[in-house]
């Protein structure tokens, strides 16, 4: 693997399930350290207290549907936040609508992944962000 | 417009999605049996997993609103299976870490289904899935609606899909 196997990740989706298995092919992949988090609302703290520790989390792998703060939002969040403007932020969402895609570049996303998909197709996508 | 006639159409788009969702994370083919009338309210498996969804459909130049619900049922066995394929380890009974994998489940055929029915002419609104567990436990069908049973083998063991399906002007 060309990246860090120590990058740090957070995964954030509000159905425990999903964080298991997208931590379970992250591993697959080879990357080691991984957190996660149950909604943006979750995950937003998260980041910023990551950045004031010093230790940002440097890729962000979320869901789009989440009750609290949607995916779409914590994205605006970050991308309108100092120093975050490139973070790299892999969105996943269940909804195959091209609409969708467009709302998501238009807000900044690196790139985006469509349920239901296979490690390899993960991996590919980090690949693209990460080239 | 002849409900019963779309209602066939509209059901492909979930038995491909089933296929699709299923082969790319649960590592296993569904072989589709041959789909039924259901007359009761009985679910076939142990877990089920439902999802209701509404909308318009846009044909020919009329329009109509439209409820439809469904279903994903497992036997126990089954869905331990599985949980076991998509998580990674060895699941024997019905724990907490497993509870919302059906709703994912049926989230992701219902998110897959939504972009072939919207060509089809179809706008829709999902909600949130719900699950229920229990042998013999029967799930509430949408009023007036005729539900479908769509038996699917696949080598976790067998899996129900149910789909109702009800227009209205």
């Amino acid at each position: 693997m060309a990246l860090k196997a120590d990058i740090k990740i957070l995964v954030v989706d509000d159905m425990s399930t999903m964080r298991k298995i997208i931590k379970n092919m992250l591993s697959q992949i080879g990357f080691t350290n991984i957190s996660e988090a149950d909604d943006g609302a979750t995950a937003w703290p998260m980041i910023e207290g990551a950045i004031k520790e010093g230790k940002p989390y440097e890729f962000i792998v979320s869901d789009w549907n989440m009750p609290q703060l949607s995916g779409l939002d914590l994205l605006k969040n970050v991308r309108s936040t100092p120093g975050l403007e490139k973070l790299p932020f892999l969105m996943i969402t269940a909804e195959a609508e091209q609409g969708n895609v467009v709302i998501a570049v238009k807000a900044g996303v690196s790139n985006f992944i469509v349920k239901p998909f296979s490690a390899a197709v993960l991996k590919e996508k980090i690949d693209r962000i990460f080239k | 417009m002849s409900g019963e006639s779309h209602f066939i159409e509209f059901s492909k788009p979930f038995i491909d999605a089933a296929k699709n969702v299923f082969e790319t994370m649960v590592f296993t083919k569904l072989e589709t049996q041959k789909p039924i009338i259901k007359s009761d309210d009985l679910s076939r498996g142990d877990v089920s997993a439902v999802l209701g969804l509404s909308g318009e459909l846009e044909k020919n130049g009329s329009k109509c609103h439209y409820k439809a619900m469904l279903v994903l049922s497992f036997p126990h066995e089954t869905y331990f299976k599985v949980a076991s394929a998509m998580l990674g380890e060895t699941y024997t009974s019905y724990v907490s870490d497993i509870h919302d994998l059906g709703g994912e489940i049926v989230n992701m055929i219902m998110g897959n289904a939504k972009r072939d029915l919207k060509t089809m002419g179809y706008t829709s609104n999902m909600a949130i899935p719900s699950m229920i567990e229990g042998k013999s436990h029967s799930i509430k069908y949408p009023a007036g609606t005729q539900v479908v049973l769509i038996p699917f083998n696949s080598t976790h063991g067998p899996i129900y899909m149910e789909l109702c399906y009800l227009e209205a002007d």
